[in-house]
């Protein structure tokens, strides 16, 4: 919240309760926007991220709390009067008007006249590379090709406040790299302040200012994506962000307070001020794993399977009735086979304890 | 034929599970049966019709002597075009009118509401199901100079004594084809309505637009076409209507399908009477292409626009559209059903005259109708009627739909074009044509003819219907049990024929109900053997029984039992109809 005072969206305890639901689809939800900003609202499916969505476009009404846009609120303003433009998770394009019809729609609706508006709408299309298919109609086109048209359509009349509901889902994976770079670049050129919805973590943190993440009608969250990544503050943070090891241990008292036991090794790193069971969350990438052979680790295991990703390996290691994964760069581990026994060494630095 | 169908049935799925395998010689020859019937019972008795224009009539028979001479004739006959004029513009305005109601209404039922959205949409298309006949009739009795209007405007002191203005009137007829079109229009748009992305309204919303903008710039251009093809279809529906201006319309709502099949009938003058059907056909086809062109159709939904369900926010002027948009569905349903619980009322009334208060309660018209051998026969004749009518229908329909859609018959989009033609074309011109079809095949007039008859126009909507459900099924389920091992015989046993079991199904009940109302084309082709249907038209004509009250009664009891049965077995009740053209 560094870049202004005044926050340009702020949603104030946002509750919401569909008719027949038993659980609420949104339970005190509080976030603010500031100008100019990349937002991402992350969470699983049902998490209620479209709803929040929904919400600030205006096609529902909270229970209870308010929408503010600019310091108006703006929480019983029709979709049509609010400066606020939606990139439709089917992209929504008007299947009878060709792609420059449907970006000067917007443009119509606001009075705006021809020649105006075929301008903007070829000027819109150009940012996003569409503006030589300006005749086609949208069946003429393909998945990503209807996406930048939806994003053109969007932009064009410059809203304050631009929503994606998971703009990339139906994307193959090259495009929605292609995307992301075009929508960040983008949105640093238009200063348009974007509030992104997505279930995929990769998506959230490579794009972002800030991320929410949502569990359950609740934010579970909300930073950056490093302090997500490095410093998730629930078990379930940990598990959606970024990829961990949940390892269940014991706090045993000792001499300096209570020292982390895992299997039925002692940690003396690892500590904690309360005793009893707990849960380390620990990166794949926090693991390390070296051939027994090359000397002491932490603990002693066998590799059970290895996942060639490319760039890296995922190798899988059962060690004192525990199953670890660890990501390991992939030249360096051309060594590691099934069934070898392995050392496997743990870097505690960025690892997170969560008792109960 | 019917012993054949199973093998184009399993030869159709070979068609479409042999991609690279050359296919065997005989396997060409299992579009046969398609062509035949398109050329013995389609283009055949069509290019009759246009041959028969061109003969003359001599002493009471026709002369071999090619000319023009009755178009010349109807070319200078200022009556015919003041006819032809007045039975378009009827058509015309009726259908215009019950587009006014049945559009908004639509999209009341089709957008807005959710609860007894079902039964709303049975009850409006119920009356497609009740006869005709019935409906037309049931009018007369509220309209005619002893009816109902007349009868309460009188004891009500606005009128000293009867009028003669509200039956054998224009208004009358377009009053009564209104009544026919509204059931035509809103199963057409209904479906449109329904289609609609709910991710498109807020797309435009969203874009700024009003809501009357998001009408006018995303609802009419997504929902017009089908408005067009409704409208189409009641227009065709009620221009070869002429059940409904001879006994409704009186000298001033004759329309030319009165003077078609009078020319086929009493005049006996088939060249003159073809030449007239030949123009109406002519008009028909330019006021429909009109129509078509005025409501153009662009790009192509995609089915990934996203269909969320509309969000119930509540608003306060939600909640008056919904008061608003009940009143109106209340209105038309009281609109449809007034006239026939009118007449279920008065065929208990212990009396000849059909007037409130009634004289008394009574079965005596039930138990007149037990000891009328007239009637009995003529319903066992359209029992038996319908029953090969659907029996062909079904069979052959199902077979023609999977030959088309796995066959690969060449010229599949025609064959499926020309043999639904019979549908859309006006029933008096059907008759006439099925007329000089069988004549030319040496049928003999009876019940051979009207079977023939009747399943040209049934065996196409049986075929559509199967038709629908095929392409709307996933192709890959015939592939999966193929690949699972089961041969093409099984897979069609075990796969296709369950999933298309509830169309077959659906397009049998509506045969029969088609089969067991129809008067346009029965009444050229039964001869003596009349069916039920004749036997009541005839009555009415020589006289009024309320009788007729109480056959109309018990069939509509039983056309609400079918319609019942066919929601059961699956399906919407109205899609055969609105498919028709789609």
């Amino acid at each position: 919240m560094s870049l202004t005072d005044q926050p340009l969206l702020a949603l104030d305890g946002i509750d919401k309760t569909y008719e027949g639901g038993k659980k609420p689809a949104l339970d005190r939800v509080s976030f603010q926007v500031a100008k100019g900003e990349f937002f991402s609202i992350l969470g699983p499916s049902g998490s209620g991220k479209t709803t929040l969505l929904r919400m600030i476009a205006g096609f529902e009404t909270p229970d209870r709390g308010r929408v503010v846009m600019d310091g108006e609120p703006i929480t019983h303003v029709p979709p049509f009067k609010r400066d606020v433009r939606t990139v439709f998770q089917s992209y929504a394009l008007f299947p009878h008007l060709t792609v420059q019809g449907n970006v000067e729609y917007p443009l119509r609706m606001a009075r705006a006249r021809h020649p105006e508006r075929a301008a903007k709408a070829m000027e819109a299309l150009a940012l996003v590379d569409m503006a030589d298919y300006a005749e086609r109609l949208p069946h003429q086109l393909s998945g990503g090709q209807r996406q930048r048209v939806a994003l053109a359509r969007a932009i064009v009349c410059r809203p304050r406040v631009l929503l994606l509901d998971e703009p990339l889902g139906a994307l193959d994976l090259r495009l929605r790299q292609q995307m992301q770079h075009t929508l960040v670049s983008l949105q640093k050129e238009l200063g348009i302040a974007f509030v992104y919805v997505t279930h995929d973590q990769g998506e959230a943190l490579s794009m972002s200012n800030r991320v929410a993440v949502m569990r359950e009608g609740r934010i579970a969250q909300l930073g950056t994506p490093e302090e997500l990544y490095f410093e998730p503050a629930s078990e379930f943070v940990a598990q959606f962000v970024g990829r961990s090891n949940l390892i269940p241990l014991t706090f045993q008292s000792g001499d300096d307070g209570p020292v982390a036991v895992i299997g039925g090794s002692r940690f003396p790193r690892l500590t904690s001020r309360k005793s009893g069971p707990a849960r380390l969350a620990l990166r794949f990438e926090a693991i390390r794993v070296a051939p027994a052979s090359d000397g002491e680790g932490d603990l002693a295991g066998v590799v059970e399977d290895v996942l060639f990703l490319g760039t890296n390996l995922e190798v899988n290691v059962r060690c004192e009735g525990l199953n670890l994964i660890a990501s390991v760069p992939a030249a360096r581990t051309n060594e590691l086979s099934r069934g070898q026994p392995v050392n496997v060494t743990m870097d505690l630095s960025n690892a997170r304890v969560f008792h109960g | 034929m019917r012993g054949s169908s199973m093998v184009d049935q399993s030869a159709a799925a070979t068609g479409m599970t042999a991609p690279v395998i050359p296919r065997p010689r005989i396997a060409r020859l299992v579009n046969l049966p398609v062509w035949i019937w398109l050329v013995v019972i389609v283009l055949l008795p069509n290019a009759l019709l246009i041959g028969c224009s061109l003969m003359r009539i001599s002493n009471g028979f026709i002369a071999f002597d090619p000319s023009l001479v009755n178009y010349q004739r109807l070319w200078g006959s200022s009556g015919f075009w003041t006819l032809l004029g007045r039975t378009l513009k009827l058509s015309l305005v009726a259908s215009g009118i019950a587009a006014l109601v049945a559009y908004p209404l639509a999209f009341f039922v089709g957008r807005i509401v959710r609860r007894n959205k079902a039964l709303i949409v049975t009850l409006v298309l119920v009356p497609l199901w009740i006869s005709l006949l019935m409906r037309v009739f049931a009018w007369r009795l509220i309209l005619g100079q002893s009816g109902l209007l007349n009868s309460f405007l009188v004891s009500s002191g606005v009128l000293d004594r009867p009028s003669e203005a509200f039956l054998y009137t224009s208004a009358s007829v377009i009053l009564v084809f209104t009544y026919i079109a509204i059931p035509y229009i809103f199963i057409a748009t209904l479906n449109a309505f329904e289609k609609l992305p709910q991710s498109l309204l807020e797309a435009s919303e969203d874009s700024g637009a009003s809501s009357l903008q998001t009408f006018l710039h995303v609802v009419w251009p997504l929902t017009r076409r089908s408005l067009a093809i409704g409208v189409s279809l009641a227009f065709l529906i009620t221009v070869g209507d002429f059940v409904t201006p001879s006994m409704i319309g009186g000298i001033d709502g004759t329309t030319i399908g009165v003077l078609i099949s009078s020319q086929f009938g009493m005049a006996n003058n088939w060249p003159y009477g073809a030449a007239v059907a030949i123009v109406l056909m002519l008009c028909c086809g330019a006021i429909v292409g009109l129509v078509m062109a005025a409501c153009p159709q662009r790009g192509v939904l995609l089915g990934d626009e996203g269909a969320r369900p509309a969000s119930g926010a509540p608003s306060a002027r939600g909640r008056w559209l919904k008061i608003g948009g009940m009143t109106g569905v209340f209105a038309v349903i009281l609109f449809l059903y007034a006239p026939i619980a009118l007449m279920a009322f008065f065929s208990f009334n212990d009396s000849k005259m059909q007037l409130f208060p009634l004289a008394g309660l009574s079965l005596r018209w039930y138990f007149d109708l037990v000891h009328n051998d007239g009637l009995i026969v003529a319903a066992q004749r359209s029992l038996i009627v319908a029953f090969f009518v659907i029996t062909f229908s079904t069979i052959v329909g199902t077979a023609f739909a999977l030959l088309l859609h796995y066959g690969r018959v060449s010229g599949a989009r025609f064959c499926e074009f020309a043999i639904a033609l019979p549908i859309a074309m006006p029933g008096v011109v059907l008759g006439i044509v099925m007329v000089l079809g069988t004549e030319m095949l040496r049928i003999p007039s009876g019940l051979v003819r009207t079977v023939v008859g009747q399943s040209s126009f049934v065996l196409p909507v049986t075929m559509m219907l199967v038709l629908a459900r095929l392409r709307r099924l996933d192709p890959s389920l015939l592939e999966a049990s193929l690949d699972l091992g089961a041969d093409k015989l099984r897979s069609f046993l075990f796969v296709l024929l369950p999933l298309i079991r509830g169309a077959v199904a659906s397009g049998a009940l509506l045969g029969l109900t088609l089969s067991a109302d129809d008067v346009m084309v029965t009444l050229f082709l039964a001869g003596p053997s009349q069916t039920l249907p004749i036997w009541v038209f005839n009555q009415m004509r020589f006289g009024f029984t309320p009788t007729v009250n109480a056959v109309f009664t018990l069939l509509a009891v039983a056309c609400l039992l079918i319609v019942v049965a066919a929601s059961r077995i699956g399906g919407r009740l109205g899609r055969p109809v609105a498919q028709n053209d789609a």
